[in-house]
């Protein structure tokens, strides 16, 4: 009966943002790719909130697009609003925000799974993945080989490589104070009998829980009594391949709670499912419940809400902020103590969300799972949260997938170069007993990983992986280039009576002869609008491109302390460790950081650092224990 | 090292005392002392942190002991731990270090309990540095000084610059990462939380002067011209005839050097050749040695003989000296004929008002900074807080004129030095606090 099995190089199991970018990745790279979804209306469907990009997320994104992701060119055309976060708060922080039209950013990317040459997009629910065993070798870690999924029809498919990118819908449970549904966000169905597949591959699965708040009809709300907030203008995109302005005409609004919402809230609080015991997940800080920030912080007397469109063509509005959990009738009430949604229709309750995933010390720093060869997991499955994470980690492993196939060395990206390698690292290295959420302070060399310079980070790398079309390459070549331009265009010199106009209406003190236009840049009064009034030919410039360049010598001094940094980390990056090694029979170590490194098997002495638990003091002693050990072998050698 | 060996130490000296201790550490630990322990308290099992009165029986005598077993982890290594308190003596002790040895106990190398301790995770790193000091400390100011080690004043001093620190950085952070969900402006409280760090730190920092007074001692210098005494009151000082005092000027070619304590403090006492242009080869060379001697001083004693008239030479050579840190001392005092300007009258050959001297230069160094608070004691450790301060000094001064994300490249510089101490992991402790702190998030 199954005589014509289906062959693929890879199988994605989940069709959210992690499984496009990894389906896609696969694609450009020749693999060829089946994508299943439990639903084709949820591929890349966003759950939560209306919006892509914001603080490390944009960053995130950017970087997607640097290595020829897919995320950052449909959020682009999804767009209906537009801003640029941290303006005050120095270019390493500058962060592309926009809102999306969430209907309109699900069916681009579903026509984009659909028309890519290589991705067989199948709706269908993975029920078990197979593996064969393979022999044990001393000191590694890997137990068996992946080699295809069975699906709910009962059909077989072989594969290579396995991606498992189910999201959050691993057995999901939605609780909305005393109703419980077995099912994924918003109604979708969820996956049954995955988690048991996991656990029976002797993978570490744990319960995570996030949650959303209620949908309204804008029709139904006061918008006189909010405050508007609208996009921002001649707002960069963040795709490379953008060539027009987004769409930037929608407005969000901001509203607060009160005192009477609060009191509402701790007097129904037994009817919390987070605090009645019903939810046993593990929840975000990073998300927290309305009811949780009011516990939380008692003394404040009122919380921000953003009120968002859901899309363009839809009256629904997301309320930003009432993340909740707490029964049906309870939201009714807690709205309508809010001004300017005293009379808000509710079309969708706020819910808590609880689902499996696997711990993220399970993998490898490729994405790879240890034990099993060419099974690779991506997005919230790793015990992440939001969308752009789940995307970036998707994009790395798709490529090692691809990469595995093809019998290459996995990609790593480093936390020097890459928000995307500060994420990668984090999860595989330190674990996380909570949803992950990227933020800039977790890049130590946050000034180096700007938005603005994701190009140039990562482009020239992504196309040597040959995830950079040539597109995408010609644009940057010209980019590089007028960059180019621009440096030798700020040597010029301008005397006194050229500048003297702009310098005194700035209150900047006047040079002694002349000035250059680089030394405009780097006067802490002046910047690029003035540069411009001094020198009207820099209009010509691409502005993206005159904004790089200021940033690059305006702040040239923690850059440069910055790639200092980067090079003394790169010493302990560049030490190597075995990975055929039992920490445990090295002298001298803590017993903990034995156990620690163990269990984490980092790739380098810099990565052994940064687990928590292995002190500075273990690190000398393993230096010390690999130098001894070279020497040892150097001397067998001889 | 194996840590799966056991492992057995006689923990007090080899000098005749009423008690020795003999301690073993690992898993063989209980078995061992079973072995040759017999009590009639014991009922059963040997229970854990109770003294037994018992015997222990070696090869050639028996003898009364007292026998405590700690159960891991609750010990000082973290492992199994017995220890006997046996007679002292070195015979006695001996005895029963050697039957342990003999029934598979390892002898310990030097410094290997505390070892285990830290391995086991007991004891933090600076805590057995402090231990190992403490061990081979040869002053009381020393000891005291490696206790505080020990108890984790330093970490404690260290640990609660990184927690203020963590808080200025997560305010600055919080207000990055989520511009518009955090509602106050957390500038100006991470500010002065930076400068009291910075203050606590220079404090700390301070005592690292201290410190060198500690465990190298203070390096007091005597100078003078030739033939005024300075020999005899080194003489008088160490009340010993150790320096060569004759009457002909220029006996003292090199330079001597003693060590002596004051008040529990350890102090270098240098007698340098007597100052004058000299033809003589050696004694050249000694005067090179003794000028270099004043240059590394804490405290110069300028010795004047005033049984002479005070000469141009002599004035000249005061002028030379740091008068910061000189103490002009009048000897022949019995001859006060020619009297001079000076900080205190004594008389070398008897030793007259050499205790004042002795006030005099605890004075100087301002001893009591040193016994109070002095808690730096390794290179490493003074290293990453003048780092951290140089941090925070550029954080400081350009506070009001950048932007945040580049106030916190310095800050966190800061942060990182402070946590190579302590070994605390600062990048996650930033995360809880902004969390903890801050009502921010979605």
């Amino acid at each position: 009966m199954k005589t014509d099995v289906k062959k693929y190089d890879c199988i994605v199991i989940g069709a959210g943002h992690a499984g496009c970018e990894a389906a896609y990745a696969l694609s450009k790279l020749g693999k060829k790719t089946l994508l299943l979804s439990l639903s084709l209306e949820a591929v890349a469907f966003m759950a939560c909130n209306p919006n892509i990009g914001g603080t490390s997320k944009g960053h995130l994104v950017c970087e997607i697009d640097a290595l020829g992701g897919i995320m950052g060119l449909v959020a682009d055309e999804a767009t209906i609003q537009t801003r640029m976060l941290n303006l005050s708060n120095g270019p390493a922080v500058h962060s592309l925000r926009a809102q999306v039209d969430k209907n309109l950013y699900h069916r681009k990317m579903k026509l984009e799974m659909e028309r890519t040459s290589n991705i067989d997009i199948l709706e269908g629910e993975a029920k078990e993945i197979l593996v064969e065993k393979v022999c044990k070798k001393e000191g590694s870690d890997t137990i068996g080989k992946v080699v295809g999924v069975v699906t709910d029809m009962g059909a077989i498919y072989e594969a290579k490589t396995v991606i498992i990118s189910t999201g959050v819908y691993l057995q999901a449970k939605i609780i909305t104070g005393e109703n419980v549904r077995c099912t994924g966000p918003a109604g979708f169905k969820r996956s049954e009998g995955l988690t048991q597949n996991l656990l029976d591959l002797d993978l570490d699965i744990r319960r995570f829980k996030t949650g959303t708040p209620m949908r309204v009809l804008k029709s139904s709300i006061d918008i006189e009594k909010m405050e508007p907030q609208y996009g921002d203008l001649d707002m960069p995109t963040f795709s490379m391949l953008t060539k027009d302005e987004v769409r930037n005409d929608a407005v969000c609004y901001l509203t607060y709670t009160n005192l009477d919402t609060h009191k509402l809230i701790i007097d129904n609080l037994s009817r919390a499912p987070m605090y009645n015991g019903e939810i046993c997940g593990t929840g975000a800080r990073y998300c927290p419940s309305i009811e949780d920030k009011v516990m939380r912080f008692k003394d404040k007397k009122r919380h921000q809400i953003f009120v968002e469109p859901e899309g363009a063509d839809t009256d629904e509005v997301y309320i930003q902020g009432l993340s909740t959990s707490l029964p049906y009738d309870i939201q009714e009430k807690m709205i309508k103590t809010v001004k300017g949604l005293e009379n808000a229709k509710i079309t969708r309750y706020g819910y808590a969300i609880e689902y499996d995933c696997i711990n993220p010390l399970e993998l490898l720093p490729s994405l790879e799972i240890k034990k099993y060869e060419g099974l690779f997991a991506a997005g919230q499955i790793n015990g992440t949260s939001g969308y752009e994470e789940a995307a970036a980690q998707g994009l790395i492993a798709g490529l090692n997938a691809s990469r595995k196939i093809d019998n290459l060395e996995p990609y790593i990206p480093t936390r020097s170069t890459s928000y995307i390698g500060v994420l990668i690292d984090d999860l595989v290295t330190k674990g996380t007993n909570e949803p992950y959420r990227m933020m800039t302070s977790r890049a130590e060399h946050r000034m180096a990983l700007r938005q603005d310079n994701a190009d140039f980070r990562l482009l020239e790398k992504g196309r040597e992986l040959g995830l950079v079309d040539d597109a995408r390459y010609e644009i940057f070549k010209e980019r590089k280039r007028e960059v180019q331009e621009i440096f030798e265009a700020l040597k010029k010199r301008y005397k006194i009576a050229e500048v003297e106009k702009v310098f005194n209406e700035a209150d900047a003190s006047l040079p002694k002869n002349s000035i250059s236009g680089e030394e405009v840049l780097r006067r802490s009064q002046l910047n690029l609008s003035h540069l411009i009034k001094i020198d009207p030919e820099f209009n010509k410039y691409n502005i993206k491109n005159l904004k790089y360049v200021e940033t690059e010598i305006k702040y040239k001094g923690y850059l440069e302390k910055q790639a200092q940094a980067i090079k003394e980390a790169s010493r302990l990056e560049a030490l190597k460790l075995p990975q055929d090694i039992d920490y445990m029979k090295v002298d001298n170590l803590r017993i903990e950081a034995r156990q620690k490194l163990n269990k984490v098997k980092p790739l380098t002495l810099a990565q052994a650092a940064r687990i928590s638990g292995v002190t500075p003091a273990d690190i000398t002693v393993l230096m010390l224990h690999f130098r001894k050990r070279q020497a040892e072998n150097n001397a067998k050698k001889d | 090292m194996s840590t799966k060996d056991t492992i057995v130490a006689k923990a007090t000296a080899d000098a005749m005392a009423a008690i020795g201790i003999i301690r073993i550490s690992g898993q063989n630990a209980l078995s061992l002392a079973k072995e040759i322990f017999t009590s009639k308290e014991i009922k059963g099992d040997i229970e854990a942190r109770r003294m037994y009165l018992g015997q222990v029986s070696t090869k050639n005598f028996k003898d009364k002991a007292f026998c405590v077993y700690y159960k891991a982890p609750h010990s000082y290594t973290g492992e199994d731990v017995i220890e006997f308190q046996a007679h002292g003596g070195k015979t006695l002790l001996d005895g029963i270090f050697r039957e342990l040895v003999s029934k598979g106990a390892r002898p310990a190398e030097p410094g290997e309990f505390t070892k285990r301790a830290y391995l086991n995770g007991k004891v933090d790193l600076a805590s057995a540095e402090g231990i190992c000091d403490m061990i081979s400390a040869d002053s009381e100011a020393e000891i005291m000084q490696a206790y505080r080690l020990m108890q984790g004043e330093l970490s404690k001093t260290i640990t609660a610059s990184i927690e203020k620190l963590t808080e200025a950085v997560a305010g600055l952070e919080a207000s990055l990462d989520y511009p518009e969900e955090l509602e106050e402006d957390t500038r100006p409280e991470s500010l002065l939380l930076i400068k009291e760090v910075k203050k606590d730190l220079e404090k700390t920092y301070a005592s690292s002067k201290n410190r060198r007074y500690i465990t190298d001692g203070i390096n007091i210098s005597l100078c003078g011209l030739t033939n005024v005494g300075k020999s005899s009151l080194m003489n008088a000082i160490l009340n010993d005839d150790r320096a060569i005092v004759t009457d002909v000027a220029g006996t003292t070619r090199d330079v001597l050097k003693e060590t002596f304590m004051i008040d529990g403090i350890k102090v270098n006492l240098v007698d340098t050749a007597g100052i004058r242009e000299s033809s003589d080869n050696i004694e050249q060379i000694g005067i090179k040695k003794a000028k270099e001697a004043i240059k590394g001083a804490d405290v110069i004693l300028f010795v004047m003989d005033t049984s002479i008239e005070e000469t141009d030479e002599e004035k000249a050579l005061y002028n030379t000296l740091d008068k910061q840190k000189t103490i002009r001392v009048a000897n022949k005092g019995d001859i006060l004929k020619f009297p001079r300007n000076a900080d205190i009258l004594i008389e070398a050959e008897t030793g007259k008002n050499i205790e004042k001297l002795m006030d005099l230069i605890l004075e100087k160094i301002n001893v009591k900074n040193i016994t109070s608070k002095g808690t730096l004691t390794r290179e490493r450790h003074i290293f990453a807080i003048q780092k951290a301060i140089e941090f925070l000094d550029n954080a400081i001064a350009v506070y009001d004129k950048t932007t945040i994300d580049c106030i916190l490249i310095d800050l966190k510089g800061a942060l990182r030095r402070l946590a190579d101490i302590t070994g605390e992991d600062v990048d996650e402790s930033i995360v809880d606090k902004v969390f903890s702190k801050f009502c921010v998030g979605k």
